[in-house]
């Protein structure tokens, strides 16, 4: 599925969860209106977005936070599975945007593409579900049924290639840290 | 024959968790270390605070952070080499995302016989050079009587938003 389409049937389906958008989801996922409610961007730290969100998850077991990760970013914290899998939050869903490549940095593709299996991955890890979902239909098909699984759960959505120049939604991060703080404390 | 007599000095676990249970801290992100075995066990013995384990220092600031937005007061507990290791995630999101980060940091391989300076560790050596280069707070516990420093790292990480470290210079008793 196209990236976008992803985007566009996360950002119907989301409901009040918090979202942990990284790298090329940040700008699509602000231009679908979800970058200012519950939500923290994982800027300039690659990698970090799944701990990010095990972190709000523990925090707050009372809402669903959804990951919005991508395979290279993912790949630069590998370990980050087993440490979501030993607090196991419930209440934790991570997408993965899998296009098997670098593409902020000019669409490298990521080692050992092809061979490695995120599925597989999460599985071993612990996660108590993971899938793999290619195309979007079968994503809007298939998302309520996801919300209703418990935790952890990482859903691989095989992302296709895109061109062009990497996109930046440009916010700074100390500001969506210190806004999703304050809405959280309000809701 | 001479013996090398200690200049750094073990603080006892249950001291430490006295003074982090005063904090108020909710959630311990752990990377294991030597020198704090002792209360680590303690914090993993028990149920509050809530250590929460992780693979590896990036993780620890990254969870920190979440559970911070959250509305949880959390801190780190890492050794030295996890501040190297970490260095691009502390500078994304407890120095420029502005994340309370109060870190305790044990020193692995310091001899405690000897001074912070004439170390023959380089991570010993280089650690306190380091965070002055990222303009990181730090405190030395070098024993008891440094206990002070718990809190006042803690206040300076809250006050500044920002990273704040106690250096535990010798193994927790």
């Amino acid at each position: 599925m196209e990236r976008q389409e992803a985007i566009d049937i996360l950002a119907e389906g989301r409901g009040d969860a918090i979202s942990v958008p990284t790298m090329q989801s940040v700008f699509p996922w602000h231009e679908a209106g979800q970058g200012d409610v519950l939500n923290v961007d994982a800027s300039q730290c690659m990698g970090s977005a799944s701990t990010l969100g095990l972190g709000l998850a523990l925090a707050r077991p009372d809402r669903k936070v959804m990951v919005l990760d991508g395979d290279g970013s993912l790949l630069m914290q590998l370990g980050s599975l087993v440490s979501v899998v030993e607090s196991s939050p419930p209440n934790l869903y991570h997408f993965v945007f899998g296009n098997g490549l670098n593409q902020s940095t000019g669409n490298q593709p990521l080692p050992a593409q092809g061979v490695f299996d995120w599925v597989a991955l999460a599985k071993a890890a612990g996660y108590k579900h993971a899938m793999r979902i290619a195309q979007a239909e079968d994503l809007i098909e298939q998302l309520p049924a996801i919300w209703a699984l418990e935790g952890p759960v990482l859903i691989d959505l095989e992302i296709a290639r895109e061109e062009g120049p990497p996109r930046w939604a440009g916010v700074p991060m100390a500001k969506q840290v210190a806004l999703l703080k304050a809405q959280l404390a309000a809701s | 024959m001479t013996t090398a007599e200690p200049v750094a000095f073990g603080v006892a676990a249950d001291a430490i968790a006295a003074e982090i249970d005063a904090l108020g801290i909710t959630h311990v992100v752990c990377v294991p270390d030597t020198f704090q075995r002792t209360i680590i066990a303690r914090w993993e013995a028990g149920t509050t605070p809530r250590l929460v384990k992780v693979c590896t220092e990036d993780e620890g600031v990254g969870v920190n952070a979440g559970l911070y937005m959250g509305g949880q007061n959390p801190m780190m507990c890492i050794q030295n080499n996890g501040i190297f290791a970490s260095i691009n995630t502390l500078k994304a999101i407890a120095l420029d995302a502005k994340v309370p980060t109060l870190m305790m940091v044990g020193h692995f391989q310091r001899d405690v016989t000897k001074p912070i300076e004439e170390q023959g560790s380089r991570a010993v050596r280089m650690l306190e050079p380091t965070l002055e280069a990222w303009g990181i707070p730090y405190w030395r516990v070098e024993g008891p009587q440094d206990i002070g420093a718990f809190r006042a790292a803690y206040e300076r990480s809250r006050a500044d938003l920002g990273p704040a470290v106690i250096i535990v210079g010798a193994p927790t008793v």
